[in-house]
């Protein structure tokens, strides 16, 4: 049974909708992120499970114990702000404290808690220090310690490396997730940050425009994308408009591409064709492939990534193609350069193209 | 873009201040002192008309000010006044602007057109409409409609600091990381909000008690000599004396600057106890 449950949650802003009929069941010690772009309602449905949104219909349950009204302060939902929000007012050990205090804790037990929780986060040399006297990485591993003291039922967190350096951003997300494995506590992360999301999470929820997109594993998220719009957030995917042309084939514009088999499609019906880059080959010459897609065109840019290159190659005039050069397979590219490139079927992604 | 004003780096260039800045300067500092000397002064001159240094100096003011029959009980009046003001506006105005600002932001405007109101509102017609509102309750003309009357006066001076100290902090997500946290309203607001915007509290505390304890016009028509403050006895005796009445000014300094200095006393000792927490660093 779902630990945290949210059942046809809604939420409308002055008659714009933010979140609607949100379904999702979290399983008890899973870490989970809600990703999309922003204004997608992601951080709205974040707040209404911590209680500082109250949902327009539907409801959230936690525990099997019905919390759509329970305020804030009495949900046991931990939560670590984008601003980090540790009280200026306090140092580092009475921040971590606070919760622990306000459970009316002993002493011996607030202090033993504080040093366990600043030991998870190894900041346990600064406590006596005030939030302004650290680092934006600290600050935030503060907040993160304060939220575990009082060992929450859920822990929550809103975009919490948006505002770090690119460096502690990596460094500090596989932090939360090694302390999330030891705690194995419910998480709800939510981020804008694809790579983020796809490194962390047992399940992602693509969200946008208020609505699930989809909700799956990373692999399931990043593989096999449910629409359009997941395939094109997530990862770069190239989009050939056609229409299905034959049991597996769909015909474009100024090509002809062989897809895997199409069921469940009518002849004639507008589709898209999702092709990664990553799972384009590019040859100097015409290769011979029986049965792959293979498309000529020129290079128009060239764009280092570190471990990749990304071309941009300009198929035809309606069609630039973006395709991924590894170091190992460095066929010699040069901008100007008349090039083919090839795909199998099976890395054609075909969708209905409703828009 | 010029590079003349602009120094690469950001280096200051070491300019001597012109003249006029010097000269500028000079007359402010001399136009704010000069009167504070020249009570001061005048409260301990024996004669001081026919001079420009008085002739002789005595404390002989000081003893008749103390000696002035209303003195200990205007004094007292004044600061209970005063002290009332500073607490029942900051009971009001903390909770209201917090409230404001963390849950109501859309009555944010109507309270800032609230709070520019008394000075739109000559204090002669705040008190004449005051009395007459009131002439048939049991408040009329009473001390307990005049405290409300000065804390309706004095408010902008306590409200802008603390909503100023609220917009600096994130008053917002603080509440919802105390909230989160287990505490309630009112431990949000007096362990995190409160010390947060403590600066503004005390500096809005300062303006009310000043302004109340110098207050003339409202005292004077709404109670009158049924509750003599401080600035009444004061006008009072330019009548009689002025050298004792520039002794009374001179007292009526001296408490507003103690106030200013405990109060501020007070707010730093949080700013103390940071400090060294940094030093033991």
């Amino acid at each position: 049974m779902a630990y945290l449950e949210l059942k046809n949650v809604s939420k409308t802003f002055s008659g714009v909708v933010a979140v609607h009929e949100f379904s999702l069941d979290i399983e008890k010690g899973s870490l989970v992120s809600f990703l999309g772009p922003s204004g997608c309602g992601k951080t709205t449905t974040l707040r209404m499970i911590a209680g500082f949104e109250q949902p327009d219909g539907g409801t959230i349950e936690l525990d099997g114990e019905d919390i759509t009204t329970v305020p804030p302060n009495r949900r046991d939902i931990g939560m670590v702000f984008q601003a980090y929000a540790l009280f200026p007012n306090m140092t580092v050990r009475e921040n971590v404290a606070f919760g622990l205090k306000m459970k009316k804790l002993t002493k011996e037990l607030v202090d033993k808690r504080v040093n366990e929780v600043l030991d998870m986060v190894r900041l346990q040399n600064t406590t006596r220090r005030f939030p302004h006297q650290l680092s934006g990485g600290q600050q935030q591993r503060i907040a993160l310690a304060r939220a575990l003291a009082v060992q929450p039922r859920v822990l929550l967190l809103d975009e919490p490396l948006s505002a770090l350096d690119a460096e502690v951003r990596v460094a500090l997300r596989a932090e939360i997730r090694r302390i999330q494995s030891e705690l194995a506590i419910t998480t709800v992360y939510v981020t804008h940050d694809q790579a983020e999301a796809l490194s962390i999470s047992d399940r992602v929820v693509v969200m946008d425009k208020g609505i699930i997109q989809q909700v799956g594993s990373a692999i399931e998220i990043y593989r096999a994308p449910q629409n359009r719009f997941v395939a094109t957030f997530i990862g770069t995917a190239n989009q050939f408009f056609g229409k299905v042309g034959g049991q597996a084939t769909v015909a474009c514009e100024k090509l002809q591409l062989v897809t895997g088999p199409l069921s469940g499609f009518n002849n004639n019906q507008d589709v898209v064709v999702l092709v990664r880059p990553e799972n384009i080959q590019v040859h100097a010459a015409r290769p011979d492939k029986k049965g792959w897609n293979i498309l000529e065109g020129v290079v128009e840019t060239i764009t280092f990534h570190g471990a990749v290159t990304r071309l941009g190659v300009h198929i035809n005039d309606q069609q630039r193609v973006v395709a991924d050069v590894t170091v190992a397979n460095n066929e010699a590219v040069t901008l100007n350069k008349t090039v083919w490139l090839s795909f199998q079927p099976t890395a054609c992604q075909v969708m209905a193209n409703n828009t | 873009m010029s590079n003349k004003s602009n120094p690469p780096n950001g280096t200051p260039i070491k300019k001597r201040p012109a003249f006029w800045q010097i000269a500028a300067i000079a007359f402010f500092v001399l136009y704010m002192f000069l009167p504070i000397i020249s009570t001061y002064m005048f409260s301990i001159a024996t004669r001081w008309d026919r001079s420009i240094l008085p002739e002789g100096y005595t404390l002989q003011s000081y003893v008749r000010a103390f000696q002035a029959s209303y003195f200990t009980v205007t004094l007292r009046n004044s600061l209970i006044l005063s002290i009332s003001s500073v607490i029942v506006s900051l009971m009001i105005i903390v909770p209201t602007v917090y409230w404001v600002h963390t849950r109501l932001p859309r009555a944010k405007s109507l309270l800032e057109i609230l709070m520019i109101l008394p000075f739109g509102i000559p204090t002669v017609v705040l008190a004449l409409a005051l009395v007459r509102v009131y002439s048939l309750t049991p408040l009329s003309r009473s001390p307990v409609l005049l405290l409300g009357a000065v804390i309706v006066y004095s408010m902008p001076f306590m409200y802008r600091p603390v909503a100023n100290a609220l917009q600096a902090i994130d008053a917002h997500t603080l509440t919802e990381a105390g909230q989160s946290l287990g505490a309630n309203t009112f431990r949000i607001l007096m362990s995190i909000i409160v010390p947060n915007i403590l600066p503004g509290i005390l500096s809005g505390s300062l303006l009310v008690f000043a302004t109340v304890f110098a207050e003339f016009t409202l005292t004077r028509l709404i109670v009158g000599a049924s509750f003599k403050t401080f600035p009444l006895l004061l006008v009072e005796y330019t009548r009689i004396n002025g050298n004792i009445a520039a002794a009374f000014s001179v007292i009526s300094f001296t408490i507003a600057w103690l106030a200013s200095i405990l109060i501020l006393r007070v707010g730093s000792k949080d700013h103390a106890a940071q400090t060294e927490a940094m030093q033991a660093r």
